[in-house]
């Protein structure tokens, strides 16, 4: 069956370098400057604006506060009384909120939705956020008690493919330094003037600890505060959206397909049910095959990937499973340079979650805004060439959430 | 594996190194960690490997990597000057502050240098031109200044600063390396006393040490607090740089320019006294500075000397308001907080204010090109609201009445400003509004 299509009008994201706890600001302020920055850099009304949906993680745990939703409310007189909504699927708050977003559009019950991810994590020290992140895994079974429970999760995501195909530590190291060299030419990346070589993320040594399992401080993605704010639009507001800037139709992007799957929430389910898979993460590879499917594409026509290394060890999965290479063999494309900037399938050239940052439940809308930024050519130092073709895959928790979508013209 | 890592072989893609001179200072050292961490192949050069190989430890710790000694080579001017700086795509001096000892370098360096490398200093004081005088002609056109900001790793802003023989293709070419390769947010500033950056702010810096007498330090520094558009309160701030560096710097501008704000510039007294003493702000916690810390312990000075237990001043209303109103984001509202406030403290705060954007807003022409420079160098290099973005969220014609009320001067470039003042968005310029 065919959908009303889903248009993506622009957007914009914080800086991730900044620590917001500093500036002693409130989530709000988050949440307002990446929506007035949205409203300016798109040139929206915001009287036109007709629903929001908003995907954050845990502020109830970070900011002690819920009810996210209706501080989009506060952002502009001329909010008041739209229908809001939060959305909470850990890492992937993000994707599930433009999920929720473009259902509505091709629903045909509204033609313009704001998105807005966000998370403001640097209120708490690491390892009290250690433990809320933790609850995005089963936390009595998987994290209570345990310090920094998600590295040694993903950690054992990487064992598991020792297991199974062997893996070298070499390669997630390469990930790492590809991510941070990606994101020095992202001006809104948390480390872009951070320094990472392979040989510093290869090894243990003082400046970089073993954080749990095989993953080191250079394996993991950034505490982040940050907010994303996008758009998205039926094809009659898209219309006049584009003619009102005097473009065609075709210039403005749209989400050509989509996935989204869960998996069980403890990591041994996970395990135990793909035992006999090729694939490590089953799911996850059908939510990917399900927006492929969607969008009628296959990964040829695919230019560039924004995908969820929340660890090394996740990317290194996401390369096998987007069908890169064949299973267990992500290496390859690794050793190869495929996934760097220039390669034949680039990943993550904004240096993705470890790089750029991760404020978890703004995420997902980050990575649909780069999306965007590449097929639109606006990427600047970090544009794939003649993008007109990205996916994103957008991961909560354990590999438990999938969430997949393809972006372009 | 593949090489796609950052590793560029030179700022002119020439096989050569970035050779710093002095990089056991601060700077060097700030420096070094720079250029390596960017992918660049430095060169550490102090008197003696044994303090150019404890700045490289310092390098790693900023760096948190000791990896990135990869990148990097220590040597000793003696033994290693000449053949390093013979090879160098960039020699960048970052030696004390001290015309005869720079000089005395440069000599050397334009003897040995290649034809066509580039040749910087960091300072932040002395004239780029002066600096240059009785050099080669090709030393001369590939000479200028990159005023980075302390700590550079942490401050993205920088000055380049040009002389007249600066060859334009250098200027190009450091732009490219610095915003391209190392993140740099950069302007072009003219080479007059303390360039842009630090001329407009240790104006408003020295102007409120200057009240210290008056209103004590507590309250000057809750007064025109981080809600007046900085990271840290003023005072505090002076602690930071140091007492001798405030007073290096407030004296250069005072005895070599003539402006509008000069009174303003002239050094309280307490504090040359104080420096007489070895009273130099955070670098000397047992002498202190406007503050003295002992464990959780805060003292404030008053000017006769003596340290007192910091109390925290009595709340006032507008103030309170405003750091209310940032911390929700709403920028705009709090600016009009301080434009209508009632009061005495509210007068001398917005006095304070609008005497920061005179004085930036006027040094367009002089100290910089545009407004635009001039708001990028206060917001990156020091962590202050931009004045532009101030006047916006005043109003234009708002704040030449201001102006006006406080007998400021009126800066040509306000009264033929069309529109918007500031480039950016509140996405550029919220992080300088603290709640």
């Amino acid at each position: 069956m065919s959908h009303p299509p889903v248009f993506i009008l622009g957007g914009t994201q914080t800086d991730f370098a900044r620590n917001w706890s500093k500036e002693n600001k409130h989530i709000v302020a988050l949440m307002r400057e990446a929506v007035l920055g949205a409203l300016e850099s798109s040139a929206i009304d915001a009287r036109d604006v007709q629903t929001a949906h908003v995907g954050n993680f845990a502020a109830e745990l970070y900011a002690h506060q819920g009810h996210l939703g209706a501080f989009v409310v506060d952002v502009d007189p001329a909010f008041s009384g739209i229908p809001t909504s939060r959305h909470e699927a850990a890492c992937a708050s993000g994707s599930i909120a433009i999920l929720a977003a473009s259902a509505e559009i091709e629903a045909g019950r509204y033609d313009l939705a704001l998105v807005v991810g966000v998370e403001q994590m640097k209120t708490v020290d690491a390892a009290v956020g250690g433990d809320y992140l933790g609850t995005a895994a089963w936390y009595e079974r998987e994290a209570r008690g345990i310090e920094f429970p998600f590295p040694k999760l993903f950690g054992r995501l990487g064992d598991e493919y020792d297991r199974r195909y062997g893996l070298k530590d070499e390669h997630l190291a390469h990930i790492a330094a590809v991510n941070y060299s990606n994101a020095r030419r992202n001006p809104l990346a948390q480390t872009r003037n951070w320094y990472m070589s392979e040989n510093h993320a290869a090894r243990q040594s003082r400046y970089n600890a073993v954080i749990g399992g095989r993953i080191k401080a250079s394996d993991c993605s950034q505490v982040t505060d940050g907010a994303v704010a996008i758009f998205l639009a039926s094809e009659k507001y898209a219309r006049e959206y584009a003619k009102r800037r005097r473009l065609e139709l075709v210039a403005i992007p749209r989400i050509l397909g989509w996935g989204h799957r869960t998996a069980p929430i403890e990591f041994d389910t996970k395990m135990a049910e793909s035992r006999s898979n090729p694939y490590i993460l089953p799911h996850t590879r059908q939510a990917i095959l399900d927006a492929f499917a969607r969008a009628g594409v296959s990964l040829e026509q695919i230019a560039a990937i924004e995908t969820h290394d929340c660890f090394t060890t996740s990317e290194y999965m996401a390369i096998d499973h987007f069908g890169i290479t064949a299973p267990g063999q992500s290496w390859k494309a690794v050793e190869e340079g495929v996934i760097e900037l220039g390669g034949a399938m680039p990943i993550n050239p904004s240096g993705g979650l470890i790089g750029a940052g991760h404020p978890v439940g703004a995420t997902g809308v980050r990575q649909l805004l780069d999306a965007f930024k590449q097929v639109t050519g606006n990427a600047g130092d970090y544009q794939v060439e003649g993008a007109k073709k990205v996916a994103t895959l957008n991961i909560g928790g354990s590999g438990t959430t999938s969430c997949a979508f393809v972006v372009g013209n | 594996m593949g090489g796609l890592l950052n590793n560029p072989k030179s700022v002119n893609n020439q096989n050569g190194a970035v050779v710093i001179l002095g990089a056991n200072g601060v700077m060097g050292i700030g420096a070094a960690e720079l250029f390596a961490a960017g992918g660049y192949r430095v060169v550490m050069l102090a008197r003696d490997r044994d303090k150019a190989a404890q700045a490289l430890e310092e390098v790693q710790a900023l760096a948190r990597a000791e990896a990135i000694s990869e990148n990097i080579e220590i040597g000793a001017y003696n033994s290693d000057l000449k053949r390093t700086v013979e090879g160098a795509a960039v020699v960048f001096e970052a030696l004390a502050e001290d015309l005869a000892l720079k000089r005395g370098f440069f000599e050397q360096v334009d003897r040995y240098r290649a034809p066509d490398s580039i040749v910087a200093t960091v300072t932040s004081g002395l004239s780029i031109a002066e600096l240059a005088r009785g050099r080669s002609e090709s030393f001369r056109r590939h000479f200028l200044g990159i005023h980075l900001f302390n700590p550079p790793h942490l401050i993205a802003g920088t000055e380049i600063v040009p002389h007249a023989d600066t060859d334009p293709a250098v200027i190009d070419a450091v732009r490219q390396m610095l915003q391209k390769r190392l993140g740099r947010r950069l302007i072009v500033a003219a080479d007059r006393p303390a360039f842009a950056g630090n001329r407009i702010a240790f104006k408003t810096l020295n102007e409120i040490a200057q009240l210290v007498p008056q209103y004590g330090v507590a309250f000057l520094d809750y007064l025109l607090g981080p809600h007046t558009g900085r990271a840290m309160a003023p005072l505090a701030t002076i602690d930071l740089v140091g007492w001798d560096v405030h007073q290096a710097i407030v004296e250069n501008i005072y005895e070599k320019t003539q402006d509008e704000a000069h009174a303003l510039f002239k050094l309280p007294d307490y504090i040359k006294q104080g420096v007489a003493q070895g009273r130099m702000g955070d670098k000397t916690p047992a002498r202190g500075g406007f503050y003295r810390r002992t464990g959780k312990r805060v003292e404030v000075l008053d000017t006769s000397g003596r340290y007192y237990e910091f109390v925290a001043p009595k709340p006032i209303q507008f103030v309170e308001r405003m750091k209310g109103l940032h911390r929700v984001g709403r920028y705009r509202e709090s600016l009009e907080v301080l434009k209508t406030a009632d009061g005495s403290e509210a007068e001398l705060a917005r006095r304070i204010v609008l005497g920061y954007i005179s004085y930036a807003l006027s040094r367009v022409g002089e100290a910089a090109a545009s407004s635009g420079d001039i708001d990028t160098i206060m917001s990156y290099g020091f962590n202050w609201a931009p004045p532009g973005v101030i006047v916006d969220l005043l109003g234009a014609a708002d704040t030449i009445e201001l102006l006006k009320r406080y007998e400021l001067k009126i800066p040509p470039v306000l009264e033929t400003a069309e529109g918007k003042l500031y480039a950016g968005s509140v996405l550029d310029f919220g992080r300088t509004f603290v709640g």
